[in-house]
């Protein structure tokens, strides 16, 4: 077998799997999207933007999407870079390993299980009903957006401690003595040499979870209570509850379109603090 | 050549004291790496701490930078006690083993970064042109703007360097600066490391583990053995005068023999030897009758001929070394022991081969004996 062929190989399984689970569905969709909704539900062929057209009416999805997809990955990032700092450089390494199993012990449950563990916890009977009790009357907290975010930070913490407490767990410790030696005191440390050689770690970590928030179905169903839903329960109720799969194809493009503007742009920032790193050292 | 008389009698120093150290302990949980260390250490001075891993050479090294605070005795920097004073505010500076430049900054930038820290703040014309003389004293012009990946070994030691000196620190701290290049880049380093102390003045510390890097760059060598320092001295005198025989062992090569001190006179002391024999030598340190020692003879000092007195040893391998010819041999009572034969006399005479007899023999009065540790 030549070299050639066999990197082919290596790469059959899973080419095999994005062409049949990935590049088919996805042009299957792109085709639906500028068909026409049957009478029965389901798909007529056709060539009309009229599904693009109607999109403003689903607004309020994409709206919601748009905001706590970015906040949650803020909140998440602001959360998780602290714990991921200590755990990384002040834990002493035989806890080292404790902790970090104890940052994914959450996810050997399921997160629809976790989930209901906050509506339990957000809802009348939980933190509202504590509140009540110290004198703080009618806080409704479950189905608003506040509870959403509660859980997307929640579900996606470790999804954002795990790359940043990578980046700082390789990061040459001597490096940090070599800061202070050369005068500069521990924050200035931090914010010249810490900080931007835990970039890479900061990018995947809200790569990561961004992305993952976009699709994001389960935590607004249960957290959001139809009040506060974002575009993947939008396409839910279209393909599944009114059967509309042209107009739903034209949302899910849509949604994959906005997803990769802002992936692009979001590269080009990593990219340009990549580069400009003189600014940030030159402080 | 050196200039500077080799008088420093040990720990005296000729010179005003930059630093010094005063019953300075350190210890790690159990571990004691540094006990009772007195120190005194020169302006202007190149000095070495020498000796196996795990000394505590690098402790102390660490001490002195501030990343280690003793746990008994006091550090003193310009005559003031720094026990409790951060890294970062001590005028000291380190050039890492491993170099630790900044992998996000260029050359540049990784040079300056000590002036940018400064405050009140230095402008950016005064940082250029500082950073330019620092490139310029390690001969790194033309690499300002590159990345530090992209620089080798050597360059990168330099660029390390550089950001050391550019704060012109009341000590430069060097931990086994030449650990991570090759042989013939070590010997530059070392001559350009010399050059480069006595142009700027700055007091240097070097760590390492290398002999031969500690007696051809040090005014002074500091010999520790598990945390405690054995002998300080210009590298003639621990070569010429070690006073046990850990740093005769360290410090060159030499033959050793075990025996205990039967007769104290005057100018020589006779040895009886582990084996039987009776030996003269002069004596390395204070010692007293019937305490165990050794006789240090450098391979250097002893000869091998055909003709003359001397003990009759046999020749059992010859390594040609160049200027010198390295002789293992053996005699009857004594055992295996080298000797060091000048090209010269290998000229003048028909050289041993293996196998061949031959008398060797050495002058008393340069026989040391030293304590046996």
């Amino acid at each position: 077998m030549t070299q050639q062929a066999r990197n082919w190989l290596l790469l059959a399984p899973a080419g095999t799997l994005f062409l049949v689970m990935l590049i088919i569905p996805l042009t299957v969709v792109l085709i639906f999207s500028f068909g026409e909704r049957a009478p029965s539900g389901g798909v007529v062929p056709a060539f009309t933007f009229e599904q693009y057209a109607n999109l403003p009416a689903r607004w309020t999805a994409f709206k919601n999407t748009m905001t706590l997809a970015p906040v949650g990955t803020l909140s998440a990032l602001i959360i998780a870079y602290p714990l991921a700092y200590f755990l990384a450089v002040k834990v002493d390494s035989k806890w080292k390993t404790i902790l970090l199993v104890m940052v994914i012990v959450p996810f050997w449950t399921s997160i629809l299980i976790r989930s209901y563990a906050w509506i339990f916890l957000l809802g009348g009977r939980g933190i509202p009903m504590v509140l009540d009790w110290i004198g703080i009357e009618g806080v409704r907290l479950i189905n608003t957006p506040f509870a959403v975010l509660m859980g997307i930070i929640y579900g996606y913490l470790p999804l954002m401690v795990f790359p940043i407490f990578v980046s700082l767990d390789r990061l040459d410790k001597q490096l940090l003595e070599a800061s202070s030696d050369l005068g500069a005191k521990p924050w200035r440390t931090f914010l010249q040499v810490t900080l931007p050689l835990s970039i890479p770690g900061i990018a995947t970590g809200c790569m990561l979870v961004f992305i993952l928030l976009m699709g994001e179905y389960l935590i607004p169903a249960l957290l959001g209570g139809g009040k506060v839903f974002f575009v993947g329960n939008a396409l839910v109720d279209l393909f599944l509850q009114s059967r509309n799969w042209a107009y739903g194809s034209a949302v899910a493009v849509a949604l994959i379109v906005v997803m990769l503007i802002t992936i692009t742009f979001y590269m080009r920032l990593i990219g340009r603090l990549g580069t400009s790193r003189d600014d940030v050292s030159i402080m | 050549m050196k200039s500077k008389a080799y008088d420093s009698e040990s720990q005296s120093v000729d010179r005003n004291v930059i630093a010094e150290l005063r019953d300075v302990s350190k210890s790690f949980g159990d571990v004691l790496a540094a006990s009772d260390l007195n120190l005194s250490i020169g302006e202007g001075e190149f000095l070495s701490f020498l000796g196996p891993s795990g000394c505590g050479k690098t402790t102390v090294l660490r001490i002195l930078a501030g990343f280690e605070v003793p746990t008994k005795g006091e550090v003193l920097l310009d005559g003031e006690v720094v026990n409790g004073l951060d890294a970062y505010n001590r005028p000291v500076n380190m050039v890492f083993q491993q170099y630790a430049l900044f992998p996000h900054m260029t050359v540049t930038q990784n040079i300056g970064y000590g002036l940018r820290q400064r405050r009140p703040r230095l402008s950016k014309t005064q940082i250029v042109k500082k950073v330019t003389k620092a490139l310029d004293v390690v001969q790194l012009g033309g690499f300002e703007n590159r990345r530090i990946w992209e620089m080798s070994g050597g360059q990168q030691q330099r660029v390390a360097l550089a950001r050391a000196i550019i704060n012109e620190p009341k000590l430069l701290l060097l931990d086994e600066p030449m650990a991570a290049l090759d042989r013939k880049l070590r010997k530059e380093m070392q001559i350009e490391l010399q050059n480069l102390q006595r142009q700027l003045g700055i007091t240097f510390v070097l760590v390492t583990h290398d002999q031969e890097e500690a007696l051809s760059m040090s005014d002074r060598i500091c010999i520790m053995r598990e945390g405690h320092i054995v002998q300080v001295g210009s590298p003639q005198e621990l070569y010429d005068r070690p006073k046990s025989r850990y740093v005769a062992d360290f410090v060159g090569t030499s033959n050793f023999f075990s025996g205990k001190i039967t007769n104290l006179t005057e100018n020589l002391v006779s040895v009886l030897l582990e084996n039987g024999m009776s030996m003269q030598g002069i004596l390395g340190g204070e010692l007293t009758v019937g305490q165990d020692v050794c006789i240090s003879i450098r391979p250097e000092q002893m000869r091998l001929h055909r003709q003359g007195d001397g003990l009759t040893v046999k020749v059992l391998n010859r390594i040609f070394l160049g200027e010198h010819t390295e002789y293992l041999v053996t005699h009857g009572t004594l055992g295996d022991f080298l000797v060091l034969s000048p090209r010269q006399s290998e000229l003048n005479d028909v050289p041993f081969n293996r196998g061949d007899e031959g008398l060797v023999s050495w002058d008393s009065s340069i026989a040391l004996i030293l304590e046996n540790n």
